[in-house]
């Protein structure tokens, strides 16, 4: 208990931080759903929770999550199972890049997707020649399965990711001796490896839900205008339906409370169940692994098989959408019919390029960078105090303290944009238009991340160490740099990695903050679809695919060294 | 080590983004326009800034355009609210700022502060008021390919295009997010009228294969083959000669761009100087090659080619601006539970 003083001073300055950048401005922002004429009024809040439309636009929200959820888990598990079991060339790679969905903007996907499952994509075409058809036989596009396979493309790796980290965790010992007792393949799985990774599983699942809850261009561009979600519903009742008495945006923003409750009734709940399922695991031994192809005669046997099939879909999905962007921004219609060309590429690189006033794609690349790693350098001491508050310390009323922080996550991004607009449009806080407004934006979206990669592990640490170190005669600052720091390494490196690419992929905090001169790698390619210059959006989704997959080796590279001594 | 690292890349990310740029909020010599991505992305806005800051020296002009005119409006009410905006001027679209006159953003003009006003036909002044300046104007049309369908299997009127031979051959914009999609709302609207436009559109939606949140991207699947039909431009053959327009009821819905002073502004003449070189021959006529609209000064010269790419239909329409502040909410918003919910 004495130590007391020196924590609340540790969580003062954070919790500073959160106050003026996030809840104030998101509160300011969503009383406007709660007051009429200057008075408390429930009545957008009355008026959203018992319209027909709106409880169907909710309804289906939670519904299309749902789906979405489900479709990432199935696509994300066994990408997770190979990576822990089996070897294969460039697998580090691999393990990078398959972060590389998350930062693409919206727009890209959605290209990407018409161009390979459109009506007249790559694979229906494929399907109509091979079976002599005259109708395209997947209408995957502009359809409820679209947006769940989009959200899948985008999410899959985040089930990947953590999953991978649960499993790499555990001892195998335990299932080795399950199986040396006769247990079945599947009994083991059932009974000792699932409850083991079930925690990774289902926070992952948690993330997964709460971003295609919140998810809107997706929704708009891969399903169209005849699917609604809240989000979408907010973006289009606050920014492109205002009315003089602000009837839309007031129904916005009260949308806006209505969606923000039910996430962070999903993150409380994922929070719970997490904590009940937390074991200590000490891996004494690392997971020994075999060589993914190991042979033809790999086809004979029946779930290797079925490894093939899935690894086939999976290139299907993940790489297809990418390649086909790739192509596109090689291609070139003219009269005479399609042709290869670099012509995107120079459009793009040519310095007095009479649009773009202020902005040069090369800034834009500069910027992207040097805002996430500015965000993630405000992000990483922020996470790391709450971690280590929320994992140190009982007290009651931790598990809401946790909910509470990962508001910025379960927030929908059109109201962050406007509340920090709004925000830092007053004095004292006169800061749009500035880098240090996207950056601050950015650190407050991205920290709950850091927070999310570092409580589990904290929590499953043998506090034994630290006594020791600290009975030894260690001070707390030195056992947290030489004990514990190491020991999380792996885990900080991933959320650090994560929260840097979500900084790179934010687009609607960085659209409403920015002035000339400030746009993104996102901001450009969207700049560049609204010209008549058609491969170069495409040309400049894939530097920044090649700039952001670069940056995510590196840093894993770079962070393992820095932090493995 | 890792307080190094740390160190390291907090001085990178911080010493980087804080070096490029601080808050600049408006100043007397700096005039701040708000305006739609498509004007500064492929638009004449690098023209415009240029010319002008070399006739008034000491003026830098600034252009804000981070996303359609619907969202530069929300973006400037939204500063309004706040702690006030360094906008000085707003180009858009007039049926996405229909209300602005309610929100009392704008400030009126007279016609002898715009001296090329003059030059601007009576039709396209759809404010009396003058608290928007029309600088250039088009018409929204189908556009088909050409090299997809023939002339005779054509729809003609808005009644062919709900056949079942059109089945998911036409792509159309958002009304609640574009532009173009809101005009080809307001179009069904001005033919069928408030009782029965609903029930048309009922009728359409099995020949949208789908509804794209903006013409860029509507219009790029329409270009790599979804669909033979977009709504658009009647001037897009210019630009592509297989893309040609297909007028219904040989009407076209026009759409106009103007320009407006926002009230308050510490700049009101050089901001009114703005606008009359914005109707300037000289600026008005790089519009049919950046914009592909029509410029609104009729002094202006068009380019030849555009005699016979770009067609105005022989009946061009507009709902009253003053009728659409009043019902385009009302509109949108059945529209939205039409195409959403099916009912």
């Amino acid at each position: 208990m004495r130590r007391w003083g020196g924590e609340q001073l540790l969580l003062a300055l954070p919790m500073l931080f959160l106050v003026v950048f996030f809840y104030g401005p998101i509160a300011n922002l969503l009383r406007e759903g709660l007051t009429k004429d200057g008075a408390f009024s429930l009545e957008f809040l009355w008026t959203v929770l018992t319209d027909d439309y709106f409880r169907y636009v909710i309804l289906f929200t939670l519904w299309q999550a749902l789906l979405s959820t489900l479709a990432s888990i199935a696509l994300g598990l066994p990408l997770a199972f190979i990576l822990t079991h089996y070897d294969f060339p460039l697998k580090r790679v691999v393990r990078a890049l398959t972060i590389v969905p998350f930062v693409l903007p919206a727009i890209t996907v959605a290209l990407g997707f018409a161009l390979l499952f459109g009506r007249n994509g790559y694979l229906n075409q494929f399907l109509m020649n091979l079976f002599g058809l005259s109708e395209p036989p997947l209408p995957i596009m502009y359809s409820l399965t679209g947006i769940v396979l989009a959200h899948a493309f985008y999410n899959a790796p985040i089930i990947t990711r953590t999953v991978h980290a649960a499993w790499e965790r555990l001892d195998p010992r335990y299932e080795e001796s399950a199986r040396a007792l006769g247990a079945s393949r599947f009994f083991v799985f059932k009974d000792i490896t699932l409850p083991m990774i079930l925690p990774g599983l289902l926070s992952g699942a948690a993330l997964v839900f709460i971003f295609c809850f919140l998810s809107f261009p997706i929704v708009l561009s891969v399903g169209g205008g005849r699917f609604s979600t809240i989000e979408v519903e907010i973006y289009t009742r606050v920014v492109t339906r205002l009315d003089p008495q602000l009837v839309n945006y007031k129904i916005g923003a009260a949308l806006a409370l209505v969606g923000l409750v039910l996430s962070l009734a999903v993150t409380y709940l994922y929070l719970r169940l997490q904590g009940g399922l937390a074991r200590q695991t000490e891996q004494l031994r690392p997971r020994s692994t075999a060589p993914l192809f190991a042979g033809v005669r790999d086809l004979l046997y029946p779930t290797k098989l079925l490894l093939w099939l899935y690894v086939l879909c999976s290139v299907i999905l993940f790489v297809g959408p990418v390649l086909a962007i790739v192509v596109d921004s090689l291609r070139e219609e003219t009269a005479e019919g399609a042709r290869w060309t670099l012509r995107w590429y120079s459009y793009i690189f040519t310095p007095n390029y009479e649009a773009l006033v202020g902005d040069s794609p090369l800034r834009a690349i500069i910027n992207s960078l040097s805002f996430g790693l500015g965000a993630t350098a405000i992000a990483v001491p922020l996470g790391l105090i709450f971690a280590y508050v929320i994992a140190r310390l009982r007290w009651a009323g931790r598990r809401l303290f946790d909910t509470l922080l990962m508001a910025p996550l379960a927030t929908s991004s059109i109201v962050l944009a406007f509340a920090l607009l709004r925000a830092f449009n007053a004095p004292p806080l006169r800061l749009v238009g500035s880098s240090t407004a996207v950056i601050i934006a950015h650190a407050v979206i991205i920290f709950p991340f850091i927070v999310r990669a570092l409580v589990p592990i904290l929590e499953s640490l043998d506090v034994r160490l630290t006594e020791m170190a600290r009975s030894l005669g260690a001070g707390r600052f030195r056992a947290l740099r030489e004990i514990e720091l190491p020991l999380v390494a792996t885990g900080l490196i991933a959320g650090a990695v994560f929260a840097f690419a979500l900084s790179l992929g934010e687009m609607s905090a960085t659209l409403m903050l920015a002035r000339p001169g400030l746009s993104t790698m996102p901001v450009a390619v969207y700049r560049f679809l609204s010209q008549h210059s058609l491969g170069a959006p495409s040309a400049m989704s894939v530097v920044m695919i090649a700039v952001s997959a670069i940056a995510f080796i590196l840093l894993e590279r770079w962070g393992e060294r820095a932090l493995r001594f | 080590m890792l307080r190094r690292a740390a160190l390291v890349a907090l001085f990178i990310g911080l010493g980087l983004a804080w070096g490029s740029s601080f808050a600049q909020i408006s100043e007397g010599s700096k005039l701040v326009v708000y305006t739609y991505e498509s004007f500064v992305a492929w638009g004449p806005a690098k023209f415009i800034k240029t010319e002008f800051e070399k006739q008034h020296p000491g003026i830098e002009v600034e252009f804000v355009a981070t996303g359609p005119s619907r969202a530069m409006f929300a973006r400037l009410v939204n500063e309004r609210i706040s702690g006030g905006t360094p906008a000085d001027l707003f180009l858009g679209e007039v049926n996405d700022v229909p209300r602005a006159k309610k929100f009392g953003l704008f400030t009126p003009l007279k016609p002898e502060e715009i001296p090329n006003l003059r030059s601007v036909p009576k039709d396209l002044l759809l404010d009396p008021d003058l608290t928007i300046v029309p600088y250039e104007h088009g018409f929204i049309t189908l556009v088909y390919d050409s090299t997809k369908l023939k002339p005779e299997e054509l729809p003609k009127t808005f009644e062919d295009l709900t056949k079942s031979q059109y089945q998911k051959k036409l792509i159309v914009q958002n009304a609640l997010t574009s532009s173009v999609g809101q005009s080809f709302l307001f179009w069904t609207i001005y033919n069928y009228g408030e009782g029965r436009y609903l029930d048309y559109w009922r009728r359409l939606l099995p020949s949208i294969l789908t509804i794209q949140p903006g013409w860029s991207a509507a219009y790029k699947l329409f270009t790599k083959g979804e669909a033979p039909m977009i709504v658009s431009f009647s001037t897009d053959e210019c630009f592509d000669a297989r893309y040609k327009p297909l007028l219904l009821n040989s009407q076209g819905y026009r759409t106009i761009f103007g320009a407006s002073v926002i009230k308050g502004t510490d700049n009101p003449k050089l901001a009114r100087e703005f606008i009359n070189f914005l109707l300037s021959p000289e600026v008005q006529e790089k519009l049919p090659d950046t914009e592909v609209m029509f410029p609104a000064n009729s002094q202006a010269k068009i380019p030849d080619q555009w005699r016979t790419c770009a067609v105005i239909p022989p009946n061009p329409v507009i709902i009253p601006l003053e009728y659409v502040a009043e019902n385009a909410d009302r509109w949108l918003d059945e529209w939205a539970r039409l195409v959403v919910t099916g009912r």
